[in-house]
């Protein structure tokens, strides 16, 4: 009996901790329902978008692709380093040009090196999806890649109204994740595309710790639904869904970035 | 005889329940491409499209194997059509396709 209650609260104390320090691997453009196509920016951060009280340092990236009408081209050589300025300090990061003038989806995945975080003496690697759509044809958003870690949406995840839900299933290499673990976040700060920094201003204030990351679970078949309550980007995180569980001797959390833009009904 | 009239009208409501949609781009050389499609992914390989001019078409076509029309821009203002029936025509001016 006192055994469970101490191991119960270690684990309470393990969640706190690290649903404080929640990670999210930001792949942001600020419109993914595109009305025609064109030349679109996106920058890739590594922060905390809720609270934006540090970015960290990108430590590469091992592999950038598009993926429109079922062709992928490899983007690599698109990605330039840049240093993009949070509210509380810079941190290293990329942005690249995209030319989406095909109608249709446009599926990018981005999947960083590993970084290491000295605070949990392990490593995180967050393989990052995104769409963007253009003249509202639907191509490639549901596509199911088979990546190592990977959130597959049974909602467009560029037309969702805000009071909407988004529905997703938490995979690995293919697989569905039962019970997974999804962090959620709201963009909380706007984007300055031109100075590669955050607004400094908050959209919304949390009442609480839990609504700055949102933990919730996926149900016995790994989907999960998520209420929008608000228009703007949210990002979902299932966290160390990945088949890779270690990185040069130590502990690598591989998990499965969503981005997500919800638009006011008006 | 009524079988194929029953056909007919199951063909016709699947395809009005969708949106027509058309996108256009400048290619750069003097050639523009529209693509066109419908709100629920299909494609509209085979469905007329024109280029019109003053209301009078002067470029007509189908849509071909990839869902797109690829023409030789014309001097002066115009519009690409896609034109799936009686309220399913989609105008695209020249002033709005880009490279």
């Amino acid at each position: 009996m006192t055994k469970k209650i101490i191991l119960s609260s270690v684990v309470a104390f393990g969640l706190a901790a690290s649903s404080a320090m929640a990670h999210f691997q930001m792949m942001y453009t600020p419109e993914s329902a595109l009305e025609k196509g064109g030349k679109i920016t996106l920058k890739h951060v590594f922060t905390h978008p809720f609270a934006d009280e540090h970015t960290m340092d990108m430590a590469g990236v091992e592999e950038f692709f598009v993926v429109s009408k079922e062709e992928k081209t490899d983007l690599m050589k698109d990605l330039k380093p840049i240093t993009f300025k949070g509210s509380h300090n810079s941190g290293k990061a990329y942005e690249s040009q995209y030319n989406a003038r095909k109608m249709g989806d446009h599926l990018f995945v981005m999947t960083p090196k590993p970084y290491f975080e000295a605070n949990e003496g392990a490593y995180i690697q967050q393989i990052t999806k995104m769409v963007v759509n253009v003249s509202g044809l639907p191509t490639d958003w549901d596509a199911e890649l088979g990546l190592k870690a990977e959130i597959v949406p049974l909602t467009k995840p560029y037309s969702i109204w805000a009071g909407g839900t988004f529905t997703g299933v938490v995979k690995s290499n293919g697989k569905p994740v039962p019970y997974a673990e999804i962090e959620v976040e709201y963009m909380n700060h706007d984007i300055d595309m031109a100075k590669n920094a955050t607004s400094k201003e908050a959209k919304v204030t949390a009442p609480q710790d839990s609504f700055v990351t949102m933990g919730i679970k996926a149900n016995k078949d790994g989907e999960f639904t998520f209420g929008i309550p608000k228009a703007g980007w949210w990002g979902f995180a299932a966290l160390g869904v990945g088949t890779d569980t270690e990185y040069e001797g130590k502990e690598l959390s591989q998990d499965a970035v969503i981005w997500i833009q919800a638009k006011d009904m008006k | 005889m009524k079988k194929t009239i029953f056909g007919l009208l199951i063909a016709s409501s699947f395809a009005f329940g969708h949106t027509a949609l058309m996108s256009c781009f400048d290619n750069g050389d003097g050639s523009v491409t529209c693509e066109g499609g419908f709100s629920d992914g299909s494609s509209a390989s085979g469905t007329v499209f024109k280029v019109e001019q003053n209301g009078k078409a002067v470029i007509e076509g189908k849509f071909d194997a990839d869902s797109e029309f690829t023409f030789k821009k014309p001097s002066g203002d115009y519009s690409a059509v896609l034109d799936a029936g009686e309220g399913h025509k989609v105008y695209v001016g020249s002033k709005n396709i880009v490279e």
